[in-house]
């Protein structure tokens, strides 16, 4: 399989990725597009199919830390529009929403580890390079986040509903 | 990662939830879970929480790519940006979509540079200017002077073009073209019988400083290049014409002794 064809099978999974990175649609495409327009430019250096997805990853994460990360949105907001964002075919699970909404609340950090560890399902030394962080950082923060995701999801951390309430 | 024997740890934890561990290493956290409910229902929050957050996000990766994510509309904007003016452009992509699109596409964009580009550009000038009855050149056969120092100076080096006239080809003019690597030139000679030919030039970079005479086929034309010097040459007829290998060495021998 050509490398072209293995970039284009990531295009659906690096826009997920983006999504919950910036969490509006549009300029979650708009930061998909300049990656790919990116990786285009440098394919030919990547030397295995095997490197392709993390490589796309990596330009895709700079872009967002070097471009958007100025943009943060308050999480209330963001949860919400990631809520509204859902297309009504999605089943509403109590549960799906609690994940998006715990997964709003965490600090982009540790998010970004948990989406590519769990959503994504790279390993935890490709995520250390991807990031350019060390790997113990890696995992404390896998930790943190799961700890933190759980507690809400479990409903032991809903500050969002309580006031709501 | 860890030999069985170590006490248990938060990574062995997660590398358990992430599939990481070997059936040894697993089997031993699963020892340890058991013995040690709250580790255990902390493992299993993280599955649950996890397995949540894939499923209210896996919508996202099954929508339809939008046409602006479209990889093919991306290499073709790509292209058309690395070729200016956009005349080239168009004539590029269409040398390629005809060319050889299916080959191109399995290999991906790969930079062309040395003689290949010169073989490629020399073609897309062919096809753009020696077939418009309008207006192929900048400057005609009795402006020759305004056109040498036109070309000189735009490629930075002596450049002018040469005396075909011999081989029954006179000069209708030539204009200064745009490459990623900066401008070109191409002279444009017709015969009696009104069949064109061009001559291109290009300044090199890096590769292909010099390099010997090689045909260039295209769909619809045919040609020689060459580099000398630093400077890549491409003679291209539109139809295969009998005498074209010897009017292109004719062209090298008056390059070299007019530069």
């Amino acid at each position: 399989m050509s490398m072209l064809s293995k970039l284009e099978e990531n295009i659906p999974s690096l826009r997920r990725y983006a999504w919950t990175l910036v969490r509006q649609s549009s300029d979650a495409d708009d930061l998909v597009q300049d990656c790919l327009v990116r990786a285009l430019d440098r394919l030919e250096t990547v030397r295995s199919e095997a490197d392709l997805r993390p490589w796309l990853f990596a330009i895709m994460h700079n872009l967002h830390v070097s471009r958007w990360r100025r943009r943060r949105t308050r999480p209330e907001v963001a949860a919400e529009e990631m809520e509204l964002a859902m297309p009504p075919s999605q089943p509403a699970h109590a549960e799906l929403r609690l994940a998006l909404r715990g997964l709003a609340r965490l600090p982009e950090d540790q998010r970004q580890v948990l989406l590519l560890v769990a959503v994504e399902g790279f390993q935890y030394g490709e995520v250390a390079h991807l990031l350019g962080i060390p790997i113990g950082t890696v995992m404390s923060r896998l930790s943190r986040a799961r700890d933190r995701l759980r507690a809400h999801v479990e409903g032991r951390e809903r500050p969002l509903l309580r006031s709501v309430k | 990662m860890t030999n069985p024997g170590c006490p248990i740890g938060e990574d062995d934890l997660h590398g358990y939830v992430d599939g990481g561990l070997d059936a040894a290493r697993r089997r031993a956290v699963e020892q340890y879970l058991a013995a040690h409910p709250d580790q255990a229902a902390r493992v299993a929050g993280w599955q649950a929480a996890d397995q949540a957050l894939r499923e209210a996000l896996a919508w996202k990766a099954q929508e339809p790519v939008p046409a602006a994510l479209n990889l093919a509309h991306l290499v073709e904007a790509r292209l058309a940006r690395r070729r200016v003016p956009w005349r080239i452009a168009a004539a590029v992509v269409a040398a390629f979509a005809i060319g050889s699109a299916s080959g191109w596409m399995l290999r991906g964009p790969r930079p062309t540079t040395g003689l290949a580009a010169v073989a490629l550009e020399a073609t897309a000038a062919y096809r753009v200017f020696a077939t418009d009855p309008m207006h192929p050149v900048e400057f005609g056969p009795d402006q020759e002077p305004q056109l040498v120092r036109w070309v000189t100076r735009r490629l930075g080096r002596p450049v002018a073009p040469p005396d075909l006239s011999a081989a029954g080809y006179r000069l209708m003019g030539g204009r200064v073209l745009a490459t990623e690597d900066g401008p070109s030139c191409m002279f444009l000679y017709e015969n009696a019988e009104g069949q064109r030919i061009a001559l291109y030039v290009r300044p090199m970079r890096k590769r292909d400083m010099n390099a010997a005479m090689r045909p260039l086929h295209g769909n619809d034309t045919t040609g020689y290049t060459w580099a000398r010097d630093g400077l890549g040459f491409g003679l291209v007829a539109g139809a295969p014409l009998p005498r074209l290998h010897e009017l292109s060495n004719r062209a090298r021998a008056e390059m070299r002794s007019g530069v």
